[in-house]
């Protein structure tokens, strides 16, 4: 008996023995899906880091997880803009060095110096995707649909999917009523809700996590959807189309930034400039399906991708894009009438 | 008609503990990434899991976590079930009482306090809060389990074997191991599923070293669940299969 015990025991050293033996490692929180296996290990072979990768599935687990523990030990995260904007102020996240960045001339300028963090101090461009409409050719003429305001038609009763998300559904009632995606007026806050309250007649399902799969099956043939998941069903039903509404559309920029409590802060600027370099940035977009922000890793691409218009949307649709911000205080006033807008249901 | 109805209202039982894992074990098999049309048997999902480290290291994760908090919890819930039957002891009402109000807390105030608990004696997180969490959590289950075992004998039992010599050590071995072993291994196995489906505890304690199953599919919910993950899920239900058809082996050579 005691000698199984003791086999036991240096069984279980040899299994954990490792983890405390090594401490050169990097600790990567991100979206699920946002970080292929290969490029991981790609990492770990050229620079003899460890890697331990855990995922979160929206920027409020995250948020809450770094809140919760102020001592969490993570290195690297990626939130979406405007929750750096509010990370930020909160000082969770730390002035990323840029002197050791030798690939940050890749970034499409497009996408730097934006309201949510002035002079990319605290985060890099990472993924975007962004928010349009998803038309089934085989259900409705795909030019009739234009622009957000067209899903207000009554033709539509009791078709649409929307995306159940506060901020995605009041951009759009705000985008349509021509305020900014951001707004903290009350009064256009309400305005928006009352918008939004005509929409319901139409609306048949709230829905983020299933879109791909809901369109593909033709489940739902109209209605709010992103452009990564749009294309990738599309590859499967050559029917569905991707539409940049004409009034504006959201993009959702994630971007890499480092946690205050970071242990490893050298390790994680190494896999900064490692993610930024146009080969690892290509692989990136192809495995996770969203566009990249690296426009050196952009020309890299296949040409039919670099050309897709729903990926990779031409200059003059890009000047319609608004950036999603903070919104402070008011995002309760938003989750308060987003609540009262699906009791109407 | 009488046994039609029975048969049929078994069956209807059955159908619906069991429809929902067939449906997966189904998908697992559907050659097609997103869609929930069925679009041609592969084998494709099976082969990619063979492949994918990141999901396997997770997995046994969970399995060795599972593994040691429900082996600890056992150990511990059983012998608190048989001091708080055999014993008497100043504060013991209490105590009982104290066992069920564990059960009944919302896993959230568990989560949250335990973080708290951690963050304050600063123990960095990671596989040993995780499995301390798992085995504070697991331990009521496993001794009311026991406890309601021990309540359905007699307690002159225990006085008939002291009349005939036994020590308390002999006694705990000899009578009330073979006596407990079925609610022993119950406890067993509901801590291990516990500890192998619990979200919301883990993803308190836990620290970016340690990763475990249930949170890496919760997490992959926003993109979409890949089909490897119900490949996976049903290579862990043929797991489960095994290990009970090797229990009811056991016990029924055992019983013969």
């Amino acid at each position: 008996m005691k000698k199984y015990l003791r086999l036991g025991l240096c069984g279980l050293l040899l299994f954990f023995g490792p983890i405390h033996a090594q401490e050169n490692i990097l600790n990567i929180y991100t979206w699920a899906g946002f970080l292929p296996e290969e490029i991981i290990r790609q990492f770990e072979r050229e620079t003899h880091i460890r890697v331990n990768h855990s995922t979160y599935v929206n920027n409020e687990v995250l948020y809450a997880k770094l809140k919760a523990n102020p001592d969490s030990g993570y290195d690297i995260v990626v939130p979406s803009s405007y929750f750096i904007a509010r990370m930020v102020k909160q000082g969770l996240v730390q002035k990323i060095d840029r002197s050791k960045l030798t690939h940050f001339n890749n970034v499409d300028p497009v996408f730097l110096n934006k309201e949510h963090d002035p002079s990319n101090d605290f985060s890099i461009p990472y993924l975007w995707s962004a928010t349009g409409i998803a038309v089934n050719q085989s259900y409705y003429p795909v030019s009739s649909i234009t622009g957000w305001k067209d899903l207000w038609h009554e033709k539509l009763k009791d078709q649409l999917l929307v995306l159940d998300d506060t901020r995605e559904m009041f951009s759009m009632a705000l985008i349509t009523l021509g305020y900014s995606v951001n707004d903290t007026d009350p009064d256009h806050i309400k305005e928006a809700f009352s918008k939004l309250k005509a929409l319901m007649n139409n609306i048949k399902l709230f829905n983020t996590e299933a879109q791909r799969s809901i369109y593909l099956d033709e489940d739902i043939t109209i209605g709010m959807g992103w452009n990564g998941d749009i294309y990738r069903a599309g590859l499967e039903n050559l029917n569905l189309h991707f539409i940049y509404p004409k009034e504006g559309f959201i993009i959702l920029l994630d971007c890499l930034a480092i946690p205050k409590s970071a242990k490893h802060v050298e390790n994680a600027h190494r896999f900064i400039d490692f993610v930024l370099r146009a080969e690892i940035a290509k692989q990136i977009s192809l495995e996770s399906g969203f566009s990249t922000p690296n426009s050196a890793a952009l020309k890299l691409l296949p040409v039919t991708l670099q050309n897709n218009e729903i990926l990779y949307p031409n200059k003059k649709t890009m000047e319609r894009a608004k950036f999603q911000m903070d919104v402070g205080e008011a995002a309760l006033r938003y989750e308060k009438y987003f609540e009262l807008l699906k009791l109407e249901q | 008609m009488n046994r039609i109805s029975k048969i049929s209202y078994l069956f209807a039982i059955y159908l619906f503990l069991y429809a929902p894992i067939l449906v997966l074990i189904i998908y697992s098999f559907n050659d097609s990434s997103y869609s929930l049309v069925w679009q041609g048997f592969t084998f494709r999902w099976y082969e990619n899991l063979l492949q994918n480290r990141e999901l396997q290291i997770v997995a046994v994760h969970s399995l060795m976590v599972g593994v040691l908090a429900a082996t600890g919890a056992t150990a511990i819930g059983t012998l608190a079930a048989v001091c708080l039957y055999r014993y008497k002891f100043f504060g013991k009402k209490l105590l009982h009482a104290l066992i069920f109000i564990l059960i009944i807390s919302p896993d959230i105030v568990t989560g949250i306090s335990l973080l708290i608990l951690f963050s304050t004696l600063k123990v960095p997180l990671g596989f040993w809060t995780l499995l301390l969490s798992h085995i504070t959590f697991s331990i009521p289950f496993v001794t009311v389990t026991v406890y309601s075992r021990l309540t359905g004998h007699d307690k002159n039992l225990f006085e008939a074997a002291k009349d005939l010599g036994a020590t308390e050590g002999t006694i705990f071995r000899k009578i009330l191991i073979p006596l407990l072993w079925p609610a022993i291994i119950a406890g067993w196995l509901l801590s291990f599923t516990l500890s192998m489906d619990d979200v919301i505890i883990s993803f308190f304690v836990t620290g970016p070293e340690f990763d475990v199953l249930p949170l890496k599919i919760f997490s992959m919910v926003r993109v979409g669940i890949k089909p490897e993950i119900n490949a996976l899920c049903s290579v862990m239900f043929g797991l489960t299969l095994v290990v009970v058809l090797i229990y009811q082996l056991v016990t029924w050579k055992k019983q013969s």
